[in-house]
């Protein structure tokens, strides 16, 4: 287990220092002066250039100069946005939390919803209910996601008008933000109408949650059929099965256990594509997120913003993938030898 | 070794005569072969096929349902936008831009990948050890925010987000490849070729090549839906296609406004992306079948 942390560890070091190089090569790739797309401030007066020149050691080598800028980086200073002139550290610290709050909630869905449908789908093999299973689930990792945002929103919010259709929350309701995530803050909040605003957030989260979660559920299914389906036919099942243990024995008592191993492994690269779903249904469905910002950023050519939201998004993205690397290494013994990147 | 096919001749039919065999087996992938081959012929011959120019507008024919609406008009059959622009020759210029270019881009990322992937399955040790490393961290970040990274370099634009997609596509043909390659020269058949003499590059291409196409041509179908719906997506968050060009993703984005009075600019382009990606991917679980069956049998 120890070298298993250690090379993971390897690894996390290895993407930071290349993420880290990525961003910093960034601002030479943007059109326009490097000083300026490092650090936001556009025409500034020479005495302030002087000093972010001095700040990010302009005058010193290359590798100098990326030394200095990660040391700003790990002190948190990341520049100030080119148009709000705000700055991107703190604006990433209040809207990242949206994010991982939505990217959480669509997540649970789409595991609830999708592995037991893939177990059922597994258990009736080759029967009309898995071919029908497969079938929905073909549709629903095809379906592009901006598309169903917008139809989920005639729908629920237009014609039937049971939800909300943007936002995070009613503007009615003040809620002091202490964390940026909503729900917590609501529950701590010291409000009469906290039990209210409660309901509104979650009626507010359910739709574009929802939509993000209808790919990655999909994905869960063919995954959760697949495991369950190598597991059944193992000789442990049919060892159980000898011993005359019943059908609802064999499936949660043995199968499932083993099955759900080996979702759990592919559940971090479904994440980081469920956190880009989340950026687009971001824009259709108004959530004041880092995926919203960073692609108006994109528009406005904020070209500081958009590399400090990139470097936060992608470490987030990949730290998510180590943590669920590791989970499946502390639950499954088998994998802790896993030759993940040194064959 | 044992013989359970009987062929008349003495004459074994290649691995991609023995793949389609067992593709054609299935009815409801052969019908994804059919839309996608449909989609090909209509990406290439749209402009010659297309009733209308797509970007053409007749103000007094704007905003149209569809023909079989009453209010419809059958030289219109699906109806107009609020130019008044065909919404079928939209649609049909649209599979060639949508359709037709991930083709080619996917095409593009395949003829590199495969290059890069197949030279380096040959080195070892330090260099190999990086690009593993480097390729673990790409490829788990996700092809449509890597495509989103490369157009905020390159900046908005239909040429710029064909190029971001070809780049991130390319690693995951490197990995495929490589992995690929390193199984079969693993293997003894390549070992009796190397004693024959054969130098590394021939193996490649005369022994492991032949062997490893179905699965290159496996992740190419990954690859073009994947592609599609990133050119839609990119085209609809308005950083890649620009919006008179009939790209399915900016003719949705374009629609967006119009959502209440005129639901069928929306619904089309959305069902037009939707049947491009099924097809695709029902042509690509076809070969994932047909690759299973032949190497279970």
């Amino acid at each position: 287990m120890l070298i298993f942390t250690l090379r993971r560890l390897n690894l996390f070091f290895f993407t930071m220092f290349l993420l880290t190089l990525l961003s910093f090569s960034l601002s030479f790739l943007f059109p326009g002066d490097q000083l300026v797309n490092l650090t936001g401030a556009l025409n500034a007066s020479d005495s302030v250039r002087d000093t972010l020149a001095a700040t990010y050691q302009q005058d010193s080598n290359i590798i100098v100069q990326y030394f200095a800028y990660l040391s700003q980086v790990f002190s948190g200073n990341l520049g100030t946005a080119m148009t709000t002139k705000s700055d991107i550290f703190n604006e990433i610290l209040r809207l990242l939390p949206a994010t991982i709050e939505l990217s959480l909630f669509a997540f649970f869905l789409a595991t609830i919803v999708g592995i037991p449908i893939g177990f059922i789908a597994a258990i009736h093999h080759k029967k009309p209910i898995d071919n029908a299973i497969l079938a929905v689930a073909m549709v629903g990792y095809s379906i592009p996601v901006f598309w169903l945002g917008l139809l989920a929103i005639l729908t629920f919010s237009i014609q039937l008008g049971w939800l909300p259709s943007g936002g995070q929350m009613s503007l009615l309701y003040e809620i002091e933000p202490r964390t940026g995530f909503m729900f917590y803050d609501i529950l701590v909040s010291s409000n009469d109408y906290k039990w209210d605003a409660f309901q509104n957030a979650f009626a507010h989260i359910i739709l574009p949650a929802a939509v993000i979660a209808i790919a990655p559920a999909t994905i869960f299914i063919r995954l959760a059929r697949t495991a369950m389906l190598t597991v059944l036919e193992t000789s442990y099942i049919k060892a159980t099965r000898a011993k005359g243990l019943s059908f609802n024995q064999i499936i949660f008592r043995h199968a499932v256990r083993n099955s759900l191993i080996k979702v759990i492994q592919h559940i971090g690269l479904q994440f980081a594509n469920l956190v880009t779903l989340a950026m687009i249904t971001e824009v259709i469905f108004n959530w004041p997120g880092i995926g919203r910002w960073l692609i108006e950023s994109i528009y406005q050519r904020d070209y500081t913003a958009i590399q400090g939201g990139l470097l936060v998004l992608s470490s987030f993205i990949f730290v998510v993938h180590i943590i669920t690397d590791y989970i499946y290494a502390v639950l499954n013994p088998l994998a802790r030898g896993a030759k993940y990147g040194s064959r | 070794m044992a013989r359970d096919k009987i062929y008349l001749e003495e004459e074994f039919p290649s691995p991609l005569v023995q793949l389609w065999i067992v593709f054609r087996s299935t009815p409801s992938i052969m019908i994804g072969l059919g839309a996608f081959t449909f989609l090909i012929v209509l990406a290439i011959f749209s402009p010659i096929l297309a009733p209308h120019s797509s970007v053409e507008s007749n103000i007094t024919m704007a905003l149209l349902p569809p023909a079989w609406d009453d209010a419809g008009n059958i030289s219109y059959l699906l109806g107009t936008d609020d130019l008044g622009r065909d919404m079928l020759s939209r649609l049909m210029h649209g599979a060639s831009l949508t359709f037709g270019l991930s083709f080619v881009v996917v095409l593009i990322a395949l003829a590199i990948g495969v290059f890069i992937g197949s030279l380096s399955a040959l080195t070892k040790g330090v260099k190999s050890s990086f690009l593993n490393h480097f390729l673990d961290v790409v490829l788990s970040i996700p092809s449509l925010l890597l495509a989103i990274i490369i157009v905020a370099i390159l900046g908005p634009g239909l040429s710029n987000t064909l190029w971001a997609i070809v780049m991130v596509l390319i690693p995951q043909f490197i990995h495929i490849t490589r992995s690929a390659v390193k199984e079969e020269f693993a293997k003894t058949y390549v070992l009796a070729a190397k004693l024959d003499g054969a130098s590394n590059l021939r193996i490649l291409q005369h022994s492991v090549m032949p062997n490893i196409i179905e699965k290159i041509v496996n992740q190419a179908t990954f690859a073009q839906s994947a592609a599609i719906l990133d050119i839609a997506a990119l085209g609809f968050l308005g950083l890649g296609a620009p919006i008179p060009l009939p790209e399915w993703g900016a003719m949705l984005a374009s629609g967006f406004d119009l959502f209440y009075i005129a639901p069928w600019t929306v619904y089309l382009p959305g069902l037009a992306i939707l049947f491009a990606v099924i097809a695709t991917n029902l042509v690509g679980e076809g070969l994932r079948h047909a690759i299973k069956q032949r190497k279970d049998s």
